[in-house]
């Protein structure tokens, strides 16, 4: 599940797939939006089977005792990164992307580069039974993708172990690094769209990154009947100028609302309700394309 | 001193850009020059909300390694102090180049004892200007297919700074991704204010509190602006409960409405639109709190 834009859906759409394909087969749900995971929420939470931490960054260390305020560091940092301050230098840690160029340059070997952890990845069983794995990033870090792919790492190991044929991976909106982790690999991509100019150039930009990976796409379109006309508009460019099918139309359905209050996805809430209902005819469509 | 402010979220979708663009309209038609930045790299949309006119765009370029095969040694320094593993060498041949892992770092080059690594580049995004009346857009946008968005954010705040100079701004407002990865950081780097955008459902609760975690590490102010808080079936009460308790102020509570709705897909500020709906008084309300924070005097 991906979109270029945040807040069309993705996670109410993951976290209904999941609920409603575990009934037919068995599977393992990742939450790739490492820096707001949620998909765990949606789902109504789940009793913790395994924590790891992962550092997947690096950090420039500077030695204040070797340090003598030079400044090589600063003018080669490419990040702004690192910054003499008070006749020392100092590492801004949000900033440093760990590439170890100030510690090259660096006249008086005053400088290390140290792993750093940047994220913990969380295994939780949901009271469904199905497995679902976190990934949370710690706060300001860069590399995420890292984080995504070793989450989906830990679900490939969990997958083997519970026998499941299928990741739900449920993406980061945007379209850097820790999208790209999440579709690398993807048989198959949801972009999850709103009948909206901003959410149309996204999802351009969404399809230009999975063609580039070889991914095939399909699209879901949520709250299509905020705006109809635009939504077939937007149905027909998908079609012909993208060439994505469009799976299924979501409807505006303030069960969808009162289920994520509840901590439940809308076919457990209300399975009556409209939205449970579209979103089980793309709970089908899914079962064919991945061919399970 | 221009007054800069942030508008940011933690989770996408919850109404940043909307909250931008209204507020930028709005200070601008009570005299204020305005600079309104793009920080949301990955899906920058200021522009089409705007309706702004692009007037030029410059790429954002990174170092790339280019390899002088005749003076290449081949040692191999150069591949082993890649932390992005982007050079891989094999004894007694140059390295060969890997594109799409490098960050530009230059730690190659800088390694390097025959001078054999000199200098190309690799444009990764775009620097858009634009114009929507008497405000100024400044926008990154990174390409489809490369993954490094804070090069990009921060090169745009770059080209902030350099225009902040230039011009005799009032006021700087940039939209950053949502998240809070170190795009968003660059983004919040150096400002007086962030708005939070949320929505009351227990993943913007969620996402709130990590996102004000980030704010307070960074010692940024926080005002929070709690959009569609009336939607059936939301948890306005336990949202504000929470900002009570963490002593974060609400700045304002937008209501749903279907007029920003239509404006949003119009693109155009509601602000400007001369229908009076709720949600365009609570935009209203929040330009006042925003220029009484700019100018404590007035």
């Amino acid at each position: 599940m991906a979109s270029g834009k945040g807040g069309t859906g993705k996670t109410t759409v993951a976290s209904s797939l999941a609920y409603l394909l575990h009934q037919r087969l068995k599977l393992v749900a990742v939450d790739a939006d490492v820096d707001a995971p949620d998909l765990i929420l949606a789902l109504g939470g789940g009793e913790k089977l395994e924590e790891r931490k992962i550092e997947a960054s690096e950090k420039a260390r500077v030695n204040d005792n070797l340090c003598n305020g030079c400044g090589a560091c600063e003018s080669t940092c490419v990040y702004g990164a690192i910054r003499v301050e008070d006749g020392i230098a100092k590492v801004y840690d949000f900033l440093c992307e760990g590439c170890g160029a100030c510690s090259l340059v660096c006249p008086n070997g005053a400088i290390r580069i140290e792993p750093y952890v940047t994220g913990v990845l969380v295994a939780q069983r949901t009271r469904h039974r199905f497995v679902t794995i976190t990934g949370r990033l710690r706060a300001g870090e860069h590399n995420s993708g890292k984080l995504v792919s070793a989450a989906k790492e830990m679900a490939r190991e969990r997958a083997k172990v519970e026998g499941a044929e299928l990741l739900i991976v449920d993406a980061a909106p945007g379209i850097g690094c820790p999208v790209i982790a999440s579709l690398s690999g993807a048989s198959y991509v949801i972009a999850v769209a709103e009948p909206t100019p901003t959410s149309k150039r996204n999802l351009e930009r969404l399809v230009a990154v999975a063609r580039h990976f070889n991914v095939p796409v399909g699209l879901v379109l949520n709250k299509a009947e905020l705006s109809s006309d635009y939504a077939r508009k937007l149905e027909e460019w998908a079609l012909f100028n993208l060439k994505v099918p469009i799976l299924v139309e979501l409807p505006v359905d303030y069960e969808a609302v009162r289920a994520l209050a509840n901590m439940k996805t809308p076919p457990e809430l209300n399975p009556k309700a409209r939205i449970s209902v579209a979103l089980r005819s793309l709970a089908d469509r899914v079962e064919e394309i991945v061919g399970l | 001193m221009t007054f800069r402010l942030a508008v940011t979220g933690g989770k996408g979708g919850t109404g940043k850009t909307v909250v931008a663009v209204n507020l930028a309209a709005a200070l601008s038609a009570r005299g204020f020059k305005v600079l309104l930045a793009d920080g949301d790299v990955d899906g920058p949309c200021t522009s089409i909300l705007i309706n702004a006119k692009l007037t030029e765009s410059k790429p954002v370029k990174i170092f790339k390694p280019l390899i002088d095969r005749d003076l290449c040694k081949p040692c191999g320094s150069c591949a082993k102090v890649c932390r992005e593993h982007a050079l891989a060498f094999m004894e007694g041949a140059p390295p060969i180049l890997f594109e799409e892992l490098c960050s530009g770092c230059k730690a190659c080059q800088i390694v390097c004892s025959y001078g054999a690594i000199k200098e190309d580049s690799k444009t990764i995004g775009f620097l858009h200007s634009a114009q929507a009346g008497p405000i100024r857009l400044k926008i990154g946008e990174l390409n489809p297919g490369e993954a490094r968005s804070p090069i990009v954010a921060r090169e745009l705040k770059l080209e902030v700074d350099e225009e902040l100079k230039r011009g005799d701004y009032d006021v700087m407002i940039i939209d950053t991704s949502p998240g809070l990865h170190n795009a968003v950081v660059q983004a919040l780097w150096g400002v007086d204010l962030a708005l939070v955008v949320t929505e009351p459902t227990p993943l913007g609760l969620n996402d709130l509190f990590l996102i004000l975690d980030l704010l307070s590490q960074l010692g940024i102010e926080a005002w929070v602006v709690l959009n569609r808080a009336d939607i059936p079936g939301g948890i306005r009460e336990k949202i504000l409960e929470a900002c009570r308790l963490r002593g974060i102020e609400v700045a304002v509570e937008v209501p749903y409405d279907e007029e920003l709705f239509k404006a949003y897909v119009r693109g155009e500020p509601l602000i400007k639109s001369s229908i009076h709906t709720p949600a365009r008084q609570a935009l209203m309300d929040l330009a006042s709190k925003v220029e009484a924070r700019i100018k404590p005097s007035s």
